[in-house]
């Protein structure tokens, strides 16, 4: 990928008026909420710096707690399972799916799932995989991709949505959000009575446990958990929290960071299948851990941003993704979260998305657990240098070495001076050579005929 | 690296995971110790990649206890602050003294347009087996139809609303608590359309904090516990919010107060989960 | 006391009378001036670009070029915090470098910073404002050390106008602004928006990289808005600068 890829998705981004509308719309709505939300709460400042805590704590101890989770799982019934990366967790899941005669699998929210293109080999496999959070559904008919990753469909209007259904599903049409969802929900009620397979993410995992926590909004979720005869949980391994008591800590900041609610409207616990005497519920429960490149994030610099819930509110606060989507990044995880996820988790193909950033910090600001984002842009970038130390963008090495000269400088200003041309009322509209780039969208002050040093050394150095 | 799936974790995986995660342990690596002064934005402590000394505070405990960052004092009115934030979640309040949870029940049924009810009476909340048959005889008094344990395809066709106990109830976000169990099913408190739950005030707790920092609770928790706070709903569709996605759309508390006291500041309560 | 004045290379090309703004209210508040000639740049671009070597040799010339005067200060609140936070962890490697470093840091201040935290000038009661005027923060001074309370001032000098976001980024970013210029345009769109949602006329700021941002964008799009440093509204206000005219008063 060269490096004006970048740079041609994103300004392509920002020319999708249309979608650029609905993610301004929808993420200053979040912001707004999330702030609500917030200020409404006793204690937030305290809230967030105890939850990084525990996160951080978590992430230092990770295999003790670990090691405590599958205890606890296994000892209540799961199975648990150990992915070292995509593959594996793939060929997990296919191989219990076909040893069981699975044929019909329901899947809740989960990009751990997009990340390791589960859908895609279970289909290979003869199952059917339905997608039933409803913005995923959308997605999965229209064989687009989510661009959000707690609102899959931010970047579509109820018109398209519309006529997604009408395709797809043969229905009337109809705009109206409540009719569409009852579209949908009629749909997929058929599926969950049918379902044998259930797949879903994992947000919080307690050690002490050994329960997996769901939060979710449409009761697809739950559906996903409590119908099928296999429920098979993916869990990245950084997940983990350890105690129940710690869970209400994030549990306070992870819907108010999300969609501004005190609390989505299920949070479901889940410690092991189904027991001797319950009614319903699955008969087997599987836990697949899965590494991916995590445990050699956790070695690394950016160990912190393993601290992630996976709560959206850094792309809802971010002005870069609410002026290019979701799709423009061209990554599973985009917004500041995917920035520095994805050249991690995905080396090569994503190592120029931590350009996408103005460093603002608005990223940090709304994390619940306390990443600083910007920092980690920072290290990444610098290690990019270091990796291709021939190949600067614009001409940082020469113009450091310019800096470094007085006297180059101070040419160097009267460089610039001579090719800023100004209208008359200085400002240039247009620049030469590299100045393009910046002239293409605003214009230029023109350098005033004498700098400050010259300012100083003609009247102000010996002015009383 | 594959496990079988019919067994646990082979020893062999879980062992190579843990011996990866053991030779990344941190102290070494980077990373904030947050809960520390909050560290500057941009400060690039690993520029050069350069190794940090261990720092002690990336190894701390956390407090065991954070009963600290209640947001509901432990002297408050629970009903009340619980009727409050349910009914801002969506969930429908009433409440009712003594007897008057049957006629409650009986007119949100009516008003529900309810015919096929579904009761799940559980030994521990506040709708028992007594109470389930004298609700029962109402219903079948008025021309509806009471059910207990559906099949599957009753139970997605024929049912209209559902009566269930709870196992608990949070004050601060309004949620009621539904937990698995030989007489609670999955999917009363998730499949039909609506939903009717009874609570007895005292099983009413103030905060999150105080729900999970019970010990019993770790020690018997079920298969499946829910936090269910209001109705399902969803804003996928242009931010616009929309009830009554795949769980019920219309959910109802009622408050089966005592013969006497307004369920006011109490001594803490154990909830059964 | 003695203030080595730290322009920036910004200031120093582009707006000159900042810097002259900055040297008469120093002298006004009883502070001998000096301008080491041998300054440049601080090399906050490299850094953010992740050219950590380059950085590290403009910010390793620095400390040379500032040694020896007791107060180091600089109109810029994002070039502050690359001296002050940034600087010493680029030069961790060399204990020398280090060791100059931090005690560069820690003599260096920001313009407004030193007014109030070293020389005790009570900002708010000396401005004047001539017009409706909004503040903007820049992105990389907000945390709280470097933080001037434009808001603060401006709301004890007038009815305070409130700009539609106010933490929101102006889009300049360093090299961001021509390497990523779309993006970067495109947020300059929405700040702009956010600006004029407070009706005011002048926009205050303490950060010449933001402000060629903005008012080149103001300007491209003919909106009727000036833009001022806090350096400037206070040497007009202390009556140390005539009101603007011109690009080089």
């Amino acid at each position: 990928m060269t490096a004006s890829d970048l740079r041609a998705r994103l300004a392509a981004g920002t020319r999708a008026a249309r979608v650029v509308a609905a993610v301004h719309q929808a993420t200053w709505r979040k912001v707004a909420q999330r702030d609500a939300a917030l200020a409404a709460l006793p204690h937030a400042a305290a809230l967030r710096d105890r939850a990084a805590e525990i996160r951080a704590h978590v992430l230092a101890r990770l295999p003790d707690y670990l090691e405590q989770f599958v205890a606890q799982a296994t000892a209540r019934g799961a199975q648990v399972h150990c992915a070292p990366d995509a593959e594996a967790a793939v060929r997990i899941i296919t191989e219990l799916a076909v040893r069981r005669g699975l044929r019909l699998a329901v899947k809740a929210k989960s990009m751990t799932s997009e990340e390791i293109g589960l859908n895609a080999a279970l289909e290979r496999a003869g199952l059917r995989v339905v997608e039933t959070d409803l913005g995923e559904f959308i997605v999965q008919l229209d064989r687009d991709r989510p661009s959000h990753i707690i609102a899959p469909i931010i970047h579509k209007d109820r018109r398209q949505v519309a006529e997604t259904l009408v395709r797809a599903l043969g229905c009337r049409y109809t705009e109206d959000p409540t009719e569409l969802t009852q579209i949908a929900r009629r749909h997929l009620r058929d599926i969950f009575r049918r379902c044998d397979l259930g797949i879903t993410g994992v947000n919080f995992a307690v050690a002490e446990t050994g329960t997996l926590v769901l939060c979710t909004n449409e009761g697809n979720g739950r559906m996903c958990v409590s119908r099928p005869r296999v429920h098979v949980a993916l869990l990245g391994i950084e997940k983990l929290i350890p105690r129940l008591a710690d869970l209400p800590v994030l549990l306070k900041l992870i819907a108010r960071a999300s969609t501004g609610q005190p609390l989505g409207a299920y949070t479901t616990l889940i410690t092991g299948p189904r027991r001797p005497g319950d009614p319903d519920g699955p008969e087997e429960l599987h836990v697949v851990l899965l590494d991916h490149g995590r445990s050699r994030i956790l070695a690394g610099p950016h160990r912190d941003i393993l601290r992630c819930i996976r709560c959206g509110a850094c792309l809802n606060a971010c002005p870069v993704y609410r002026n290019v989507g979701g799709h423009a990044y061209a990554s599973v995880y985009p917004g500041p979260i995917g920035s520095v996820l994805a050249p991690l988790l995905d080396g090569p193909s994503h190592a120029d998305l931590p350009r996408a950033s103005s460093l603002c910090g608005a990223c940090l600001d709304a994390c619940p657990v306390k990443i600083d984002i910007p920092q980690r842009l920072v290290a990444l970038r610098a290690e990019h240098r270091a990796r291709r130390p021939r190949a600067p963008r614009v001409g940082v090495r020469l113009w450091a070495w310019v800096m470094r000269r007085p006297w180059l400088y101070r040419l160097g200003q009267r460089v610039l001076r001579q090719m800023v041309r100004d209208d008359g009322d200085g400002f240039a509209r247009r620049g030469p050579g590299w100045l393009a780039l910046w002239t293409a969208g605003r214009d230029l002050r023109r350098p005033p005929a004498r700098s400050f040093r010259a300012l100083w050394n003609e009247e102000l150095r010996d002015e009383r | 690296m594959n496990a079988d799936p019919q067994t646990p974790a082979p020893p062999a995986a879980l062992a190579t995971l843990l011996a990866r995660l053991r030779a990344a342990s941190p102290g070494d690596a980077g990373g904030d110790a947050p809960g520390a002064a909050p560290r500057p934005r941009g400060q690039p402590a690993e520029a050069r990649s350069a190794p940090r000394p261990a720092d002690p505070r990336d190894r701390r405990a956390v407090p065991a206890d954070h009963r600290d960052l209640r947001a509901v004092p432990l002297d408050a009115d629970r009903v009340a602050v619980f009727t409050a934030a349910a009914t801002a979640a969506g969930l429908i309040v009433h409440h009712a003294r003594g007897t008057a949870w049957l006629p409650t029940v009986l007119a949100v049924l009516e008003k529900l347009g309810a015919r096929r009810i579904l009761l799940e009476p559980a030994d521990t909340t506040a709708f028992r087996a007594a109470d389930a048959e004298v609700l029962a005889a109402a219903l079948r008094a008025a021309g509806r139809e009471p059910l207990v344990r559906p099949d599957d395809d009753t139970l997605f066709e024929g049912v209209d609303a559902a009566v269930a106990g709870v196992a608990a109830a949070i004050a601060e976000t309004g949620t009621l608590v539904t937990a698995s169990g030989p007489q609670t099913a999955r999917g009363t408190s998730l499949v039909p359309p609506a939903l009717v739950l009874l609570v007895d005030p005292a099983q009413i707790v103030g905060d999150l904090l105080d729900y999970f920092a019970d010990p019993g609770l770790a020690t018997a928790l079920p298969a499946n516990l829910n936090l269910i706070t209001g109705p399902s709903k969803t804003a996928d569709i242009e931010g616009v919010l929309v009830t009554g996605v795949h769980g019920p759309g219309h959910v109802h508390g009622v408050l089966r107060g005592g013969g006497g006291e307004p369920g006011g500041p109490n001594a803490p309560r154990t909830p059964v989960f | 006391m003695d203030v080595a004045l730290f322009v920036t290379c910004l200031t120093d090309t582009f707006y000159p009378r900042v810097g002259t703004a900055v040297v008469r209210v120093l002298r006004h508040f009883g502070c001998r001036v000096h301008f080491p000639t041998g300054q440049t740049c601080c090399g906050q671009p490299a850094y953010n670009s992740g050219f950590h070597a380059e950085a590290a040799a403009l910010l390793r010339r620095m400390t040379a070029v500032f040694a020896g005067y007791e107060h180091v200060v600089t109109p810029s609140a994002s070039c502050a915090t690359m001296v002050k936070r940034h600087g010493p962890a680029l030069l961790a490697d060399d204990p020398a470098a280090h060791a100059a470093a931090l005690d560069l840091a820690a003599r260096t201040q920001e313009f407004t910073r030193f007014l109030r935290d070293v020389l005790h000038v009570n900002i708010a009661a000396h401005l004047r404002l001539r017009e409706p005027a909004t503040y903007h923060y820049p992105c990389h001074a907000r945390a709280e050390y470097e933080a001037a309370d434009l808001r603060g001032w401006l709301a004890a000098a007038g009815p305070p106008a409130e700009p539609a976001h106010p933490d929101l980024c102006c889009g300049f970013g360093g090299l961001f602004a021509v390497d990523l210029p779309e993006v970067s345009t495109a947020m300059l769109g929405d700040k702009l928006d956010s600006l004029r949602a407070a009706g005011a006329s002048l926009i205050i700021s303490n950060e010449a990289a933001c402000t060629l941002q903005l008012e080149g964008g103001a300007h491209r799009r003919g909106l009727p808005l000036r833009f001022q440093h806090i350096a400037e509204v206070l040497a007009e206000s202390l009556g140390l600068l005539p009101p603007d005219g011109g690009a080089d008063a």
